[in-house]
């Protein structure tokens, strides 16, 4: 082990190891002088018979050389030294094989490290294998992953015994709007259960986890916020904790920070309250019957996934028994997985495909700078028969090719580590970009893990070893074999180009499998883009259903104790539009539960004249509640009746509702020729309502996004089902010139103000 | 320099050793004063090349058994000192148990012969 280090030591400071030598053999000749004519020698003898007594100089020096450190080591290290020499006289090749292999290595570090934060890593919650994620799927209507209600919840939690606790958040994020100190803000919230820390097994960096007590009707408003939020809102100041603000108009207590890296239920959330299923959207007499949650668990220890999958099912019978009004939904079952699997489970084919494509690009990198270097060994083979000529064995050539190769690899790497960076900040950054509404459950896990670090470092040297070994590999055992003869013979001008003949053909054949697989390689990467970019233009080409020009949107969220009644809410909502009308520039304006792209609500619906052939089958449906002028202010036509009017929107009207054409064509195969006006429906999320008299029909809107289909749809005013939450919209003149306040995150805030 | 190999390292074997014992009766020296006093030892039967000595030299500081120092000489030159180390006197004590066996061996086998 020492000998080792010394002579690791002696091969990478040969210099200074060559000077010591030179010195102890100068000294010591120089003693045996010195005593040589003390004995009486004149100098020019004594020198002689100093030399004889030590022997051959510089034989001791060689054997001792070879003693000294790695030979092989020694004459890499040549090797290398040369191959820079040569590259350097080469800059273009140079610079264009770097950046080659720049690009392919750079490549699969980004998306290695993507990879390992997000597939690789383990979760950082305690005993991950534990942990399990609720939800139902419906096998009927081929709708799996879907939330559950709060009354499902609270069964499972009073029978269940496969667990040590289970949680619910709202299946959605909720963009919350915070003001109280500085400037309002737009975060992304959740609501989630009391016990989450605890069956995560996740401490708070500061201050406390919500009671058992908060997560109950009325509980005290409370609130825990991310590190990213403290630092950047609050200072990092510890007496955050206490701190009152304001969240969608509601005063909170701050009670606890949430650890830097802690992303769940979703990433990039800020804001954590208690309280799951009270979404702000719904009035609260739907909150416990209303499919909103998605939930979490913890296994007890000697119960397996298979029994709590088991149990279930037992649960899950007993539930649709229990509850036929809301909960008899036929084909309902619960899906228990392993909360590991469920988070990468939008991302990982994704990953995986973008893996494949970086390592075809890498490979096409590999084969480019591959046939350059042949190109270059055909200028160069006089060099390689001269050094064949002089004795240099064929391992020799292979070496000293691979050196240069090696070379090139490890500059290609350290540029690759730099793209790699750069390519991580665009992908973190996309991420973050995320629209905070539109993120399905646990979408984009573990981002903020996503960084280079030793290990991908690590990655990448071997990548760039094995990639300068696979690309120089095949030029150099080509260019070792130089046909001495012929070479040598050609003169000196003509040696530039090679030799010729068989080997030519040689050659061409072994070039012709390089660009054969690369080719193959390109097409393979070009049909993928070339889908890619298709579905992208197919994307584009969807008409969302609505006009997007000129349409300022903003959210208003009400104060639950202040209107705290349908009809303070209507109310607030009606001046609102009244008021955003009376602004200068402004066409129209509407308020609604949700716009396109935000969350909505799917409920049952029943045709009064066209029953269903089988009672069992009952379809759901989005359900959309909007003042009169939402779809002239959309900008959505309007196919068949008329649109509400004022008198419609007041809670004592005789019930109305618009549908959109795909709703009219799942119940009137006939449609268009005979419309359904006049007919009736039922809306299952109110039961109280009576029959709804369809009074319109309206062209279809992109709800979930223009790659999601337009789905059955129906709309009623808003005074019939009035929201906490809900959005304004208006469309500005095409000439007008409208405040930037309207567009703001905080014109929830000063549409607040203005009424109070 | 293959071929040389099995003759260079017999002799390295009791070069070493000789080396070594040098050192640890004299204490620390350098390379000339070493070679002198193994030419006195040997009163001439060993015909040293005094520049052999130094691949030894490299090689017990290699393994650990000597180290070595600059410091100045009786003339007030500067020379590098070799001086044996802990290691050193125990790979002493076995090298010495095992050349007497060796000896012992052959003037058994020796007299045997007689």
């Amino acid at each position: 082990m020492l000998a080792f280090w010394k002579k690791l030591k002696a091969t990478l400071f040969r210099r200074q190891a060559e000077r010591e030598l030179e010195e102890d053999v100068r000294c010591h000749l120089d003693m045996l002088i010195e005593e040589n004519i003390q004995n009486g020698m004149d100098p020019e003898e004594a020198r002689y018979a100093a030399r004889r007594s030590f022997g051959g100089v510089e034989q001791v020096k060689e054997t001792y050389r070879d003693k000294r450190g790695f030979r092989w080591l020694d004459s890499l290290l040549q090797d290398i030294r040369f191959g820079i020499r040569m590259l350097r006289r080469n800059p273009v090749f140079t610079v264009a094989a770097i950046l080659t292999l720049g690009v392919g290595i750079g490549g699969n570090t980004t998306i290695f490290t993507v990879i390992r934060a997000v597939l690789l890593k383990q979760l950082v919650y305690s005993e991950p294998d534990r942990l399990v994620y609720l939800s139902t799927d419906n096998a009927r209507r081929n709708r799996q992953d879907s939330p559950f209600t709060l009354t499902r919840l609270e069964e499972m939690r009073a029978s269940s015994r496969s667990f040590t606790g289970i949680g619910a958040f709202l299946s959605s994020a909720e963009d919350v709007t915070l003001s109280g100190t500085g400037e309002p803000e737009a975060l992304k919230g959740s609501r989630i259960s009391a016990n989450f820390l605890d069956i995560l097994g996740v401490q708070p960096l500061f201050g406390r986890s919500f009671l058992p007590g908060e997560d109950t009707p009325g509980g005290a408003p409370v609130a825990m916020i991310s590190t990213a939020l403290w630092n950047r809102r609050f200072g990092a100041d510890p007496l955050v904790i206490g701190k009152t603000v304001t969240l969608d108009s509601m005063p909170h207590t701050i009670i606890g920070v949430l650890p830097p890296d802690f992303q769940f239920p979703f990433a990039g959330v800020d804001i954590w309250v208690t309280r799951p299923s009270e979404w702000s959207r719904l009035p609260p007499r739907y909150w416990r019957t209303v499919t909103l949650l998605k939930g979490f668990a913890r296994l007890k220890p000697d119960v397996s996934l298979e029994q709590a999958q088991a149990e279930m099912v037992v649960l899950n019978n007993r539930y649709l028994a229990a509850h036929p009004d809301f909960g008899a939904v036929p084909g309902v079952t619960m899906r228990v997985a392993r909360l590991k699997d469920r988070l990468v489970q939008n991302v990982r084919p994704m990953l995986l495909t973008l893996f494949g494509a970086v390592g075809f690009v890498l490979l096409i990198a590999c084969a480019n700078v591959a046939s350059l270097i042949l190109a270059r060994a055909t200028s160069r083979s006089r060099e390689f028969a001269v050094r064949a000529a002089l004795g240099a064995g064929r391992g020799r050539l292979i070496r000293q090719s691979l050196a240069e190769s090696l070379v090139l690899a490890a500059a290609g790497g350290a540029l690759g580590v730099l793209l790699a960076n750069w390519g991580l900040h665009v992908i973190t950054g996309m991420n973050a970009l995320d629209s905070p509404t539109r993120v399905g459950a646990l979408s984009v896990p573990g981002a903020e893990q996503i960084k280079l670090d030793g290990l991908v470092f690590g990655f990448t040297v071997a990548l760039s070893m094995a990639t300068g070994i696979l690309f120089g590999l095949f030029p150099s055992l080509r260019i070792s074999r130089p046909d001495l003869v012929n070479v040598l013979r050609e003169s000196g001008a003509a040696a530039g180009r090679g030799s010729s003949g068989r080997r030519g053909v040689l050659r061409v054949s072994g070039r012709s499998l390089l660009v054969i697989g690369q080719v193959a390689l390109s097409i393979i990467l070009l049909i993928g883009a070339m889908l890619l970019i298709e579905s992208l233009t197919r994307l584009h080409s969807v008409n969302p259903g609505f006009q997007t020009a000129n349409l300022l949107t903003a959210k208003l969220a009400l104060p639950p104790n202040r209107y705290d009644t349908d009809q303070k809410r209507a109310a607030f909502f009606e001046e609102v539009v009244t008021r955003t009308k009376a602004v200068p520039g402004v066409g129209s304006a509407t308020v609604a539960m949700s716009l396109p792209t935000t969350p909505w609500i799917r409920t049952d619906v029943k045709v009064k004249e066209q029953p269903p052939a089988d009672p069992n089958e009952v379809p759901t449906v989005q359900l959309q509640s909007v003042t009169p002028r939402y779809f002239h202010t959309l900008g959505i036509p309007l196919r068949r009746g008329r649109e509400f009017n004022e008198h419609d929107n007041t809670p004592t009207a005789p019930p109305v509702v618009i549908i959109n054409e795909r709703f009219a064509r799942r119940f009137w195969p006939s449609y268009p020729r005979q419309g359904p006006i006049g007919q009736h429906i039922s809306n299952g999320a109110d039961k109280s309502a009576a029959w709804l008299e369809i009074v319109g029909v309206v062209s279809d809107v992109h709800e979930g996004g223009l790659a999601a289909d337009a789905g059955p749809e129906f709309y009623v005013p808003i005074a019939k089902h009035t929201p906490q939450t809900a959005y304004l919209a208006a469309h500005r003149r095409r000439s007008a010139r409208l405040g930037r306040r309207y567009s703001q995150p905080g014109a929830s805030d000063r549409s607040r103000s203005t009424h109070l | 320099m293959s071929k040389g190999q099995s003759k260079a390292e017999i002799l390295q074997g009791t070069l070493d050793l000789m080396v070594l014992k040098t050192l640890q009766t004299m204490g620390p020296q350098h390379g000339f004063g070493l070679a002198k006093r193994m030419e006195q030892i040997s009163t001439g039967i060993l015909d040293l090349n005094q520049g052999t000595l130094y691949p030894a030299l490299l090689r017990l500081e290699q393994r650990g058994w000597i180290k070595s120092r600059y410091g100045a000489s009786e003339n007030n030159r500067k020379a590098k000192f070799y001086e044996i180390t802990k290691a050193g006197v125990k790979q002493i004590q076995s090298e010495q148990q095992n050349w007497e066996q060796t000896v012992g061996l052959m003037e058994r086998f020796l007299r045997l012969a007689e």
